[in-house]
């Protein structure tokens, strides 16, 4: 009899994830996966590409869709989608100034400049293969790095995952756009939705309101489609922003880029893939801010800083390059620990759930086969992203200029019959319509979306966690200060929430120094 | 007297909501002789974080209730959003009772013309354009990806 030992030491050998990751490569490029891939992909370029629609919102659309489908071919659609709608974040950025994401801001700025220069095609052909190379490269260190890190995961007990979860909801909260107020009551009602329908632990029912539709809790699709392409399709509208700038499509032909391009910024790209890789992998950063913070780098050791903003191919470079390295930084976390590292991670960790299936290091070793196959198809998808991308770059400028009342009718019709194909139930639209209500209103309060999807994500891990903890240990909550990862991880989340007012009381106490210095000063 | 700023309005109903949550966690059974802390832990932790949340907005939104906000929405946009949300119960009411197949080309001429804004559409190109997504959906969910759509009481 193999022992439960045995088969992980097995399964982390070199020899059999290779094996298997090639035999994942070969599932990804038979011919109807590769398909789907193709299709996808390009679904996700022109969804990235317009401002307003993104990689998450495809991703809830197609929800749905894997319900009647098998797991395999699932999570070739969503993953492409989702390596097609990151990289198509720049289209827009560079064509009209707009990004099609936040990931994208950084690229704004000397993208369009370029672009006012008639340089759109060299802009582009940056942005694509910048794209390219940091999502292909974050992805084969996130194929490495995952079986390593669970391997490590799987030695921790609920003390140590709760005090993970507890990590990146705070991080997540206190980093979040507004104040730290904002993001900590979002992470609040997402915990408090997540508490919906039966506990995990004992089955008590919560929150049902006699309604049997709410004893398995509020369904995640629901809640995605609800919040995400809903809201956000009628407060564009409401607020006037569901149009488009006119674009140039000037000087398209050719890659324009050349090697030697790569090699004058390869310095700026270095530095750009490991800073997307590490804020990718911590959670509740992402790709938002890697781009500016490898943009910030880029010119700061830049001969000619005072270029950037006017139109310096290197800025592309790093904005490009980190936003993308970002995925497969976040993908390390999904993959190892079962924790998300931002909301399109928390997507595809549904996604998983929706299948019966949970991320986290188990799932690495009793679903090694599609573990790797979610390696292969994100490195399949990088690469056909990337040939698309130099196919049809001369159309470009043509994604944006589709009518956006034409396009966000099919989103919404899409969006009911995602809600209807949960369950087959009218309930979920309902839901769904409410939670779009509650979005908007969260909206206008200035409350962000990311800490609530979060929350509601992983408050069944949290929970569980955190009650199996106590009851290991005989009704004793000793063990989360005791255990030095627990108590490390505890004291980082503290620090994420004690931090800005720290970082406030400081600027206070500098600005008044320095209004105290000023008159010695002037009076000398 | 001044609107209260957005802040202020955020933390008072929080606190509603906190206060109807808290009485909805006394209804929650909690089993006897547990070792560890029971169903209404994580509901009390969440109410927890809202209400401090809530009172710090408050405190927030009255400190600054003499500095001017921009509003939220443009001019109207109150209105049109409160349209465009009457229209998708419509559409979920009109799709329990009749189906997808009858409502949704209504919705989808509907909805393109709430959408619309300063764009100009023709009447012609949208009925068209709302039959071709209807029909181009039902064949696509039901036939290809095998997803159940709504038959609609009239017809079930």
């Amino acid at each position: 009899m193999v022992s439960r030992s045995d088969s992980l030491r097995e399964f982390f050998s070199a020899e059999v994830t290779m094996a298997d990751y090639i035999s994942a490569i070969m599932v990804c490029l038979q011919p109807v996966n590769f398909i789907l891939i193709i299709a996808m992909v390009a679904l996700g370029i022109v969804f990235g590409a317009i401002p307003g629609l993104s990689a998450t919102l495809g991703i809830a659309l197609l929800l749905p869709i894997t319900f009647g489908i098998s797991t395999t071919t699932s999570f070739v659609l969503l993953l492409a989608i989702w390596i097609g709608g990151v990289s198509g974040t720049f289209i827009s950025a560079v064509l009209i100034g707009i990004p099609g994401s936040s990931s994208a801001i950084a690229t704004c700025f000397d993208g369009y400049p370029m672009t006012q220069k008639g340089q759109a095609g060299k802009a582009l052909g940056i942005g694509m293969t910048a794209s390219f190379i940091g999502s292909v490269f974050s992805i084969i260190v996130a194929t490495i790095l995952s079986p390593i890190i669970a391997n490590v995961a799987l030695k921790l007990g609920p003390w140590e995952y709760f005090s993970l979860c507890f990590c990146a909801i705070t991080l997540i909260a206190s980093l979040s756009k507004g104040s730290i107020f904002k993001g900590l009551m979002a992470a609040g009602i997402g915990l408090l939705m997540g508490c919906f329908g039966n506990d995990p632990i004992n089955g008590m029912s919560r929150f049902t309101f006699g309604n049997i539709n709410l004893y398995g809790g509020i369904s995640t699709v629901a809640q995605m489609l609800g919040m995400f392409a809903m809201c956000q399709i009628i407060r564009d509208s409401a607020k006037g922003e569901a149009k488009m700038p006119e674009c140039s499509v000037e000087n398209m032909k050719g890659l324009g880029v050349s090697f030697r391009d790569i090699i004058d910024n390869i310095k700026t790209i270095l530095f750009a893939f490991v800073v997307g890789l590490w804020i990718g992998f911590l959670p509740g950063m992402g790709s938002g801010i890697s781009n500016m913070v490898a943009y910030g780098y880029a010119k700061s050791i830049s001969k000619e800083p005072e270029t950037f903003g006017k139109g310096n191919p290197s800025g592309i470079w790093a904005s490009e390059t980190a936003n993308n390295a970002s995925l497969g930084g976040a993908l390390i976390p999904m993959m190892a620990l079962g924790i998300p590292g931002d909301g399109i991670t928390a997507m595809l960790i549904a996604a998983l759930t929706i299948h019966g299936l949970q991320a986290g290091p188990l799932f690495m070793v009793e679903q090694h086969d599609l573990a790797m196959l979610i390696f292969a198809c994100v490195l399949v998808s990088a690469i056909v992203t990337y040939l698309i991308q130099i196919v049809t770059k001369r159309w470009f400028p043509y994604i944006l200029k589709i009518p956006y009342h034409y396009l966000y009718t099919v989103i919404l019709v899409i969006s009911y019959i995602g809600g209807f194909g949960i369950s087959s139930n009218m309930f979920d639209i309902y839901v769904m319509l409410a939670l779009c209500l509650l979005s908007v209103f969260m909206s206008m309060a200035g409350l962000p979306t990311s800490p609530l999807v979060l929350a509601f994500i992983l408050e069944p891990k949290l929970e569980g966690y955190f009650r199996r903890g106590i009851s290991y240990d005989h009704g004793s909550y000793a063990k989360f200060f005791t255990r030095p990862v627990s108590l490390i991880l505890l004291l980082v989340s503290v620090l994420c929430v004690v931090w800005p007012f720290i970082s406030d009381a400081l600027k206070k106490k500098k600005a008044a120094k320095a209004t105290a210095a000023a008159p010695e000063v002037n009076d000398d | 007297m001044k609107k209260p700023r957005r802040d202020f309005i955020t933390g008072v109903v929080g606190l509603v909501g906190v206060a109807f949550f808290y009485f909805q966690i006394l209804d929650i059974k909690k089993p006897a002789k547990l070792l560890e802390p029971g169903p209404r832990l994580m509901p009390y932790v969440a109410l927890i974080i809202i209400a401090l949340s809530s009172i710090a907005l408050i405190i927030r939104g009255w400190k600054d209730r003499e500095k001017s906000e921009k509003p939220y929405f443009p001019q109207g946009g109150i209105k049109k959003i409160t349209r465009s949300y009457i229209l998708l119960w419509l559409y979920a009411i009109a799709l329990s009772i009749f189906g997808f197949i009858i409502s949704t080309p209504f919705a989808t001429f509907a909805f393109i013309y709430d959408l619309k804004g300063e764009s100009k559409v023709k009447v012609v190109t949208t009925v068209i354009i709302s039959i071709v997504v209807t029909a181009v959906l039902y064949a696509m969910f039901v036939y290809g990806f095998q997803v159940r759509l709504p038959k609609g009481i009239l017809f079930s």
